[in-house]
Order: C-alpha cells, then structure tokens, then sequence
C-alpha cells in the first residue's frame, strides 16, 4: 500500500478509535497534561506499527489495545521509577477525566476511580477491558493469557471490590 | 458495588474529550507521521552500525595480538581487549534483537512487557560488564594504539607507571560500586547520574527482576476460590 494510502486509511481509524486511546491513558496518568501525552505517545506508536498491522491475523480494536496497554504500561513504569508503585488518581484528574467536580462526581464513578487507582498495572488493563465490555476471548487475546485466566481474575477482582465494600460499610455504619 | 455496576458507572463516564481529541490529531499531523516512523528505524540503523563497529574492534584487535604474540604483556593486554570486544559483539546483537523482537509494540501486552523487562535488565547487566573495565581501558587501549601505530612499547618502558595505574583502576573499580550503592536512593538533580547509580548499585536490575515476576505471577492460573 502507498504511503498516503496508508496514511488516509490509518487516519480514518485513528479518527473512530482514538477515544478508546484517551480512555487508556486516563487510567494510566493522573493529569490531563501527562494524559495528552500519553495519547500522542500511543498514537505515535500506533503510526510506527501501522504497517505491519494484519486485519486477517487480528481485529483492528485488540490490535490497538496492545499497543495503547502496552505504550501506558511502559510509560507508567518510566515515571514511577519502574517500581510499579502508583498512586491514586488525584481530584484533578477526575475533574478532566468526567468534566465535573470532584463534589459533584457520582458517588459509584469515584468508587470506581479510587478501586481502578489502586490497582498495578496489570490488573489494571485487565479491568479496563472488561469496563470496556471486551469478551474474555478478546482480552485474553490482548493480555496474552488464557481465557479461563481472564474468568479467574475477573472473579478475584469482584472478590476483592466485595469485601472494600463490605468493609466499608462495616466502617461507616 | 459488583462489577457489573462498575460497568455502568464506566459506561456514564462521559470523557469530554472534544478538546483532548483535537489537540492529539493536530499532533499527529505536526509531528509529520513520516517522520515519527523513520525516528524508530533510526535507533535500530545505529544499534546495527554499533555491532559493526564491535566486529571492526575485535578484527584490529586480532590482528594486534597475533602479530605481537612473542610479547607476552602485548598477547596479554591484546587477549583481554579481544574478550572485551566479544562482549561488546554479544552486548550489540542482543540489544538489537530484542529491540527487533519488541518495537512494534502489537504482541500481547505480557509477552511485550516481559521482552521490554528483559531488554531492561540486559542493558543493566551490560552496562556494568561494559562500564567498569574502563578503570582499566582509558590506559589500555591507548597503550595498544601507540604500539600499533608507532610501534613504541610503551609496557616496556613504564611498566611500574602502569601497574600502579592497573592497582589504581581495581581500587577505582570496588570505589564505584561502593559509591553507587551507598548513593543508591538517595535524590539526585540529574536524571543521568540518578540512572548510572543505580544501574552501578543493582537497583534497576532488582526493578527489572521485579517486573518480571509481576509478570510470572499475572500469568500463572490460580484456582478461583469458592464462594463464601
């Protein structure tokens, strides 16, 4: 293909998909400036890789998450000083992330937030593609794990959101 | 809250990324997406031209120690400098392999980030191998040259000089990795000397050795647990 047919082509996908890039990188920054980084960082890897992307070998969406998880997570560890250690989104990331005030953020949205934030990076792709609504068939495909493993973790992670939230009721009651 | 109503709460998360959008697509097109590909290709090329260059060392280097073979201190110095270039040739290809293996960044996202941790701590490893002998090279390998080129022996007119110099480069050499390690942690002003110490003190490969088994452990299939 030509390059300015190539380009054309990668431009109208990146137009239909390029929310899904920003998504990514809200859950993996904490500032709207660093997010804006990320995206041009993602989108620039998605360019570099546009080449050699295969519809007969992959759908377009999982194509584009591995490179967006895969861009984040290694952007995240470049700034955390690679210990994966992260800190929780703070208030002005909910504010870019939703549009409105913290104050005013529905109160399952900032559980939600708070629950994404504290997990690592990994658990953290896995989550975002399940909120995304990606069958396990897919996100086993993108995360490279089987899909029994996808079903096995999903159900951790409900496990665990349970009991925070037992938990917390037990503490506010 | 289940997961299912976090599902929703996601679904309600309106991004208002109007602006965020048009901002990213004039990058895009700012950047010059010819450009942003070739920068990539750029990084390998000279990965590639590095190898070359280790290829050419230890071919000079041949050719130094097997025309010098009766002077043993020359065979020897030439011998270790020939070890040394091997390590830059293994340094070299490995690096560029798995630069290959990873930059186009599409493989499942475990596989990619166990190559990137990888990559990671070669470097490291590297880093150190081909770092610390140059308490020893800066003298070495101008030794070498002199000889080479002018075909003074330089060994034999100065060997005390130089062997304090060699005492000097081990005391040099154990100095380093004390230094690193008892620097390591502690906040430095340039992200470069931050990135020497603690490559010297093992911090960034313990890191890269973490990342891997955070991976290992993502990976392994744990047994769901039964409902309480």
């Amino acid at each position: 293909m030509g390059g300015k047919a190539d380009q054309q082509r990668f431009e109208t996908l990146w137009r239909e998909h390029r929310g899904i890039v920003l998504k990514v990188a809200g859950v993996y920054t904490r500032h709207a400036e660093e997010r804006l980084d990320l995206a041009q960082e993602i989108g620039a890897q998605l360019w570099r890789s546009f080449a050699a992307f295969d519809e007969r070998k992959a759908k377009f969406s999982t194509w584009l998450y591995r490179i967006a998880l895969n861009v984040a997570i290694s952007h995240l560890r470049r700034e955390s000083g690679g210990d994966g250690r992260f800190e929780p989104l703070d208030e002005r990331h909910l504010e870019t992330i939703a549009g409105e005030s913290a104050a005013e953020a529905d109160e399952r949205v900032e559980a939600l937030r708070a629950f994404i934030g504290e997990l690592d990076a990994l658990n953290r792709a896995l989550i975002l593609l399940y909120l995304e609504d990606r069958s396990y068939a897919e996100i086993a495909e993108v995360l490279g794990i089987s899909a029994t493993n996808v079903a096995t973790k999903i159900n951790r992670i409900k496990h665990k959101l349970r009991g925070r939230m037992t938990a917390a009721s037990t503490t506010g009651a | 809250m289940e997961l299912d109503e976090m599902k929703q709460a996601w679904a309600r998360m309106d991004l208002r990324q109007d602006d965020m959008e048009a901002l990213l697509r004039q990058d895009l097109r700012k950047r010059r997406m010819d450009k942003l590909r070739s920068t990539m290709r750029k990084s390998m090329v000279w990965q590639a031209i590095e190898s070359v260059c280790w290829v050419a060392f230890v071919v000079w280097v041949t050719s130094f120690w097997v025309d010098r073979r009766h002077v043993t201190h020359l065979l020897v110095i030439g011998l270790l400098l020939h070890a040394y270039g091997i390590a830059g040739i293994w340094s070299g290809v490995t690096q560029l392999l798995l630069l290959i293996r990873i930059y186009l960044f599409d493989a499942p996202v475990l596989v990619l980030q166990r190559r990137l941790a990888q990559l990671r701590r070669f470097r490291m490893i590297s880093t150190l191998a081909l770092g610390l002998p140059w308490w020893f090279l800066w003298l070495l390998l101008p030794l070498v040259v002199l000889t080479w080129w002018s075909g003074v022996d330089m060994f034999a007119g100065a060997s005390e000089w130089i062997w304090a110099n060699m005492a000097v480069g081990a005391v040099g050499t154990g100095f380093s990795l004390w230094l690193a390690r008892h620097l390591a942690g502690r906040p430095t002003r340039s992200p470069w000397l931050q990135r020497m110490i603690d490559d010297m003190s093992g911090r960034s490969l313990a890191r890269a050795s973490r990342q891997l088994e955070e991976i290992a452990r993502f990976e392994r299939e744990l047994p769901v647990r039964p409902p309480v």
